[in-house]
């Protein structure tokens, strides 16, 4: 089958989850969730104002428009503008997009970097003492919940000891670097566990191919065989796990930015939960699905670009 | 037939030796078993009952008369923390089996049917799973107001996926078997093929998903605390955790760190149980 | 291979984080550094619906009127006003003269970019925008049924496809250039109040054209200072406006405020810049004034203990300079009952429940005493209150309670259904609620915490679907009708009366009331209201709270106050001292 037929039967598929995507939504917020008509009105409103902005955002429209609304929104990125700070979500995302990536684009680098070495390491000494350690401490870093780390830390490197910012941001580079180097390294150690197990088992897995085997047999020895033909051949499933997690980097990271002021779109989210700012919460549900299913498809075709095993259906 | 059943059984019953005989996973075995016997007397008002009553001032340091200190109220943070082991291991056991009824019985209609049936199942759990789960937990607890059922069908709901993708694969595989096969011939009725011939040749993902989901579910309680959906009205970890952001200003650490280790020590437990069960169980899945 | 390009980049991106350093302020530079505990909601005066966007709001824009900056009890002043209205006998029309030669701030949606005079006319707009259904103005409550023909404005234009604003409203008019005639629909004397509220600020409809939905970063008023555009950040610095008036810092002050007429005289505003930053937690903020980036900020609740005793710093604290400013705050926290729910008719049951509360303890759990115990609802400082009264339900008097609960029908609460508690989701909250529900379990009394978001509490109130409520009102304006009216029957919710108590006695009463102008007479019946609702126990009456602010010792005429929106014009820094004390940090 053409590779270019499959990327666009993929492609087609976005359409029914993306309207599914906009289903669940519109279930959601439109249908469901309380009336958002008191916040907006403050502390002394009247029924007839309740009824004058029910109109004003649309809310008596019947509930197939209001589902139509959803979908035209999911599909023009024109997601309005936000009801408690009533600015252009559009510019808001933009705006919180510099601050979020200024956290999760060296997060993103350091923590694999650390991982995928640390599993070639320990890969290599396998079964040897280091590698149970490293284990050990992985499955450790899993079992610390997160939150506590961000207290913890921030409190004791940052409050006790001064060695960080506690928290703010400033826009431009370089400006932002002193703010965002503790929360970087909390996360590391938050997500170096769960990231350097699961690359141990990718390289493991293929360690133990037969070819590997045949490889170690001809007199190669262990280094060679380590980068030569492991690591190259279990590059897809590191790759696609690398990849997919691209789109939550434009998410954020929503407890730490809260905790260290971070102006960017996990704050954001945060702040637009807090206060039923649904037109937000909306907004970051839509963008964060699109680039789930887009990267989703992206490592699909990847995989079958790389790996002429995998079959094309 | 019987015999891929009989060997399914074998296999947990090896899958339990195994786990017993190596040192690290029969520690792990016991502080999950001390857990839910600390969670049964605490429920059963045997232990921890007085949770609520002063036993000094306001953040009293820890000492000899209070191993963890006291809260702002003056309450033993000791019992606090053991009455909210009741709190977490009840959230991980209903929420780990409201997503593996729906993850099962998802999976296996899909992998079994096929076809349009299939295909609509896979759309929904591809939809569903496009969507972050903080905004569906959110969402879901504006509409259930708060409460620890919100918790339940909250966490449950958004727990279900990954175990409804793997039995799915597994039914497809198990269906072109021979058993199945032979079920056919003789006019089983596709429930009776699906409960007593396929529910038992998967039931091994089942138990491995569980230690995965109960751990999940025990660290999403804290972001809902963190978020002000948590529990309320009686201790729970997420809480303590919560509290500890402004006390930690004053220097009262010992909430923070009791709730910590607590949950520390069961997520650790069954991480390494999960680990255990799933080497033994499935030797193909190993570390996935 | 491609991992060594990664590892490359790795090494130069943290070689540039190590050489990343910060910039400093200049300490001869006349700059203000302030904090704001939320975020800033934009700049439409409209809109500004809460303190802390009011208080950005008015460094840029003005109103008629604004309160005398050293006069306590607050005394409404001219502002862009040239002096105060005249007031017609009947108390119906307000005329104003304005201030001549007031400039509005250059922008270029003005012809040549140059800002030009601001008019009468100018009000009558910016007064029917906050009327204008479109724009949804949380102020809209300022003005509901006050101005006659206004409300019939709102209707009409509300079903226009564009509104019409050169449609005239006979209680609004511009008389010529320089004079302003409201009408109002009936007398109401706290009407001049809402002048000095920020809704009622001087917006030029230029501008609002020019940018339409982001006017709201664009503010261009006639105020102290400029900015720009508001780019929703963290930091928000304000530059001196070149085209200000001639405004003076005042020269008379009440007897305890004389001490901050150093200034007397002065032009303002007295700095060249303000710098505010937006920090929503308190342990930042509060590192940030001890290190003297900041020029004052509240002690928080958890950092009290350390930093105060008796009212007075702690030494560390005094050596380097810091100031304690202590103001009462013009508030009141209650537990409301929702009178729609039959059960809270039983006057005794609440009058229990009060005596079963212990305030005392409260305090200090939650504002390490440093609150005043609320007898009812009107807070120390504004006319209506009696220094001396102390309501006889205020707990703890347990066996008081517990009479009393028998006596309601409910003896040790038997018979009584566990009650509801409403709360919102912070962590103080929370921790309130348990204090609440541990107090009225001595008596019996089973209460159940529900805990909501912010914005879910408050439909759940407005929408009568509660039992018990904890909250706080801030006043609007130094009036008592301003408290009163939480408890005047038409006011029931969705409005400001979320108990939705309903008592056609009260409610006359404060018809009559609110018609008077102020006098001995109208004092005397606020008072008396005032001890109605205490004995009633319409409410739990909680506490009066207290401002505690840290000031640096260089900062200038700083006093903490509520509703002086617009301090900052009268802020000064002592550059001498700053440079001498930032030494000890």
């Amino acid at each position: 089958m053409n590779l270019y037929a499959y990327i666009f039967r993929r492609l087609l598929y976005v359409i029914p989850v993306l309207l599914g995507v906009c289903l669940i939504i519109f279930v959601l917020f439109n249908l469901v969730a309380p009336d958002p008509a008191y916040t907006l009105l403050g502390k002394h409103a009247t029924l007839k104002q309740i009824a004058e902005l029910h109109h004003e955002l649309g809310m008596d429209k019947p509930y197939f428009m209001q589902y139509l609304d959803t979908v035209k929104t999911a599909f023009t990125f024109d997601f309005g503008y936000s009801w408690s700070s009533k600015q252009n979500i559009w510019e808001m995302i933009k705006t919180g997009a510099g601050p979020s990536l200024a956290i999760t684009g060296p997060l993103f680098v350091f923590s694999n970097i650390i991982a995928i070495s640390l599993a070639l390491l320990v890969a290599f000494y396998r079964g040897k003492l280091i590698d149970k350690f490293v284990l050990i401490l992985s499955i450790a870093g899993m079992s610390i919940p997160s939150l506590a780390v961000v207290l913890f830390g921030q409190y004791f490197f940052a409050y006790k000891l001064g060695w960080f910012e506690i928290s703010g941001y400033e826009f431009g580079f370089p400006n932002f670097i002193p703010y965002v180097i503790l929360p970087i390294i909390l996360y590391i150690v938050i997500s170096f566990g769960a990231d350097t197990r699961f690359y141990r088992t990718v390289i493991l897995d293929e360690a133990y191919q037969d070819y590997v085997r045949t490889a170690r047999s001809k007199g190669l020895s262990e280094l060679k065989v380590m980068f030569k033909h492991v690591l190259k051949n279990s590059m897809i499933p590191i790759l696609t796990n690398i990849i997919i997690q691209i789109p939550s980097l434009i998410l954020g990271l929503l407890f730490a930015e809260s905790f260290f002021s971070i102006p960017g779109l996990g704050a954001m989210t945060i702040n637009a939960i807090n206060n039923s700012d649904f037109p937000v919460i909306k907004a970051m549900t839509i963008m964060s699905a699109v680039g789930f299913i887009l990267f989703g498809v992206l490592t699909d075709v990847l995989y079958t670009v790389v790996d002429p095993r995998m079959k094309l259906n | 037939m019987s015999t891929e059943i009989k060997q399914s059984k074998s296999l947990l019953h090896n899958a339990l030796l195994r786990i017993v005989s190596e040192k690290i996973s029969l520690a792990a075995l016991i502080i999950v078993g001390i857990y839910f016997l600390v969670a049964i007397l605490t429920g059963a008002g045997l232990l921890a009952s007085d949770w609520g009553k002063e036993i000094g001032a306001s953040y009293m340091a820890p000492s000899s008369i209070s191993y963890f200190g006291t809260d702002i109220f003056g309450r033993s943070v000791l019992l606090k923390t053991l009455k909210a082991t009741e709190t977490a291991v009840v959230i991980g056991l209903v929420v780990s089996v409201i997503a593996i009824v729906i993850g099962t019985t998802l999976g296996m209609i899909a992998g079994y049917f096929g076809g349009f049936i299939d295909e609509i199942i896979v759309w929904f759990y591809t939809t569903f799973s496009s969507i972050p789960n903080i905004m569906l937990l959110v969402a879901i607890a504006f509409i259930l107001g708060k409460g620890t059922t919100t918790i339940f069908l909250s966490l449950g709901l958004t727990s279900w996926v990954g175990l409804c993708r793997i039995v799915r694969a597994e039914v497809m595989k198990h269906k072109e078997r021979e058993y199945i096969h032979a079920a056919n011939a003789i006019g089983a009725s596709h429930l009776r093929k699906l409960w007593s011939h396929l529910l038992p040749n998967i039931s091994h993902l089942l138990i491995i998903n569980f230690t995965q989901t109960f751990d999940s579910a025990i660290k999403a309680e804290v972001v809902l605390s963190f978020l002000g959906l948590g529990v309320v009205g009686r201790p729970s970890w997420g809480t303590m955790i919560d509290d500890s952001k402004l006390e930690l200003a004053r220097g009262v650490w010992w909430q923070l760190a009791a709730a910590t280790l607590a949950m520390f020590l069961i997520v650790l437990a069954f991480n390494i149980l999960g680990d255990a069960l799933r080497d033994a169980l499935d030797p193909k899945l190993k570390g996935k | 291979m491609k991992l060594r390009n990664i590892l490359l980049s790795v090494m130069s991106a943290s070689l540039l984080i190590f050489s990343g350093c910060t910039k400093k302020q200049n300490p001869n530079e006349k700059i203000l550094n302030l904090i704001s505990v939320t975020e800033i909601k934009g700049y439409d005066p409209i809109q500004a619906d809460d303190l802390y966007s009011g208080r950005e709001i008015s460094k840029i824009y003005e109103g008629l009127l604004q309160y005398h900056w050293l006069k306590m009890p607050y005394e409404l002043v001219p502002n862009l006003a040239a002096e105060m209205p005249t007031i017609s006998k009947d108390g119906i029309t307000y005329t104003f003269k304005l201030r001549q030669g007031v400039k509005f701030q250059d922008d270029i949606a003005f012809p040549g970019g140059k800002g030009r005079e601001m008019e009468a006319s100018d009000f009558v707009y910016s007064i029917k925008r906050m009327a204008d259904s479109r724009n949804q103005s949380t102020g809209w409550w300022t003005l509901d049924g006050k101005l006659k023909g206004l409300n019939e404005w709102r209707d009409k234009n509300s079903k226009l496809a564009v509104s019409n604003y050169d449609e005239e409203v006979e209680g609004l008019k511009a008389i010529d250039k320089y004079t302003l005639q409201f009408k109002l629909a009936k007398t109401f004397p706290q009407f001049i109040y809402t002048l000095a509220m920020p809704f009622a600020y001087a917006v030029p409809k230029e501008v609002v054209a020019k940018y339409g939905k982001e006017f709201i970063n664009h503010p261009v008023g006639t105020g102290p200072y400029v900015l720009p555009i508001f780019d929703q950040g963290k930091k928000i610095t304000y530059t001196k406006n070149p085209t200000f008036r001639e405004k003076f810092y005042p020269s008379d002050a009440s007897p305890e405020l004389k001490h901050l007429l150093g200034d007397a005289g002065k032009r303002l505003p007295l700095v060249d810049k303000v710098v505010v930053y937006v920090m929503k937690e308190s342990q930042p903020a509060w590192l940030k004034l001890n290190k003297g980036e900041v020029d004052y900020y509240s002690v928080p609740k958890d950092n009290f203990a350390s930093a105060v005793k008796d009212n007075k710093l702690s030494d560390e604290l005094t050596a380097k300079g810091f100031i304690l400013e202590i103001a009462p705050q013009l508030d009141v926290t209650y537990t409301a009952f929702n009178f729609e729910n039959k059960l809270f008719h039983n006057k005794k049951l609440r009058q229990a429940m009060y005596m079963a509360y212990d305030e005392g303890k409260a305090n200090t759990l939650f504002y390490n005493n440093t609150a005043f115990p609320a007898q009812s609802i009107i807070p120390p400082g504004i006319a209506g209150i009696n220094p001396n009264y102390k309501n006889p339900f205020k707990g703890p008097k347990l066996e008081e309670a517990k009479k009393l609960l028998a006596e309601a029908g409910y003896p040790g609460g038997i018979g009584l259904p566990e009650l509801k508690y409403d709360i919102p989701d912070s962590t103080t909250s929370r921790q309130m609620g348990e204090y609440f529900q541990k107090q009225m379990e001595q008596i019996g009394v089973k209460i159940k915490i529900l805990s909501s978001p912010w914005p879910e509490f408050q439909a759940k109130v407005k929408k009568k679907s509660v039992e018990i409520y904890g909250l706080a009102w801030g006043a609007d304006y130094p009036d008592a009708e301003n408290f009163l009216q939480l408890f005047y029957g038409p006011n029931k919710s969705p409005g400001a009366n979320g108990s939705n108590y309903d008592e056609p006695g009260f409610n006359k009463e404060f018809e009559v009331a609110t018609q008077m102008q102020d006098s001995p007479e109208r004092t005397a019946k606020y008072e008396k209201m005032n001890k109605f609702l205490a004995e009633e126990v319409v409410a739990l009456f909680g506490v009066h709270r207290q401002a505690y602010i840290m000031e640096q010792g260089w900062l200038r005429n700083y006093h903490p106050t509520d509703l002086h929106h617009d301090a900052v014009q009268y802020l000064n820094i002592d550059t001498a001292k700053k440079a001498e004390l930032i030494k000890k940090f």
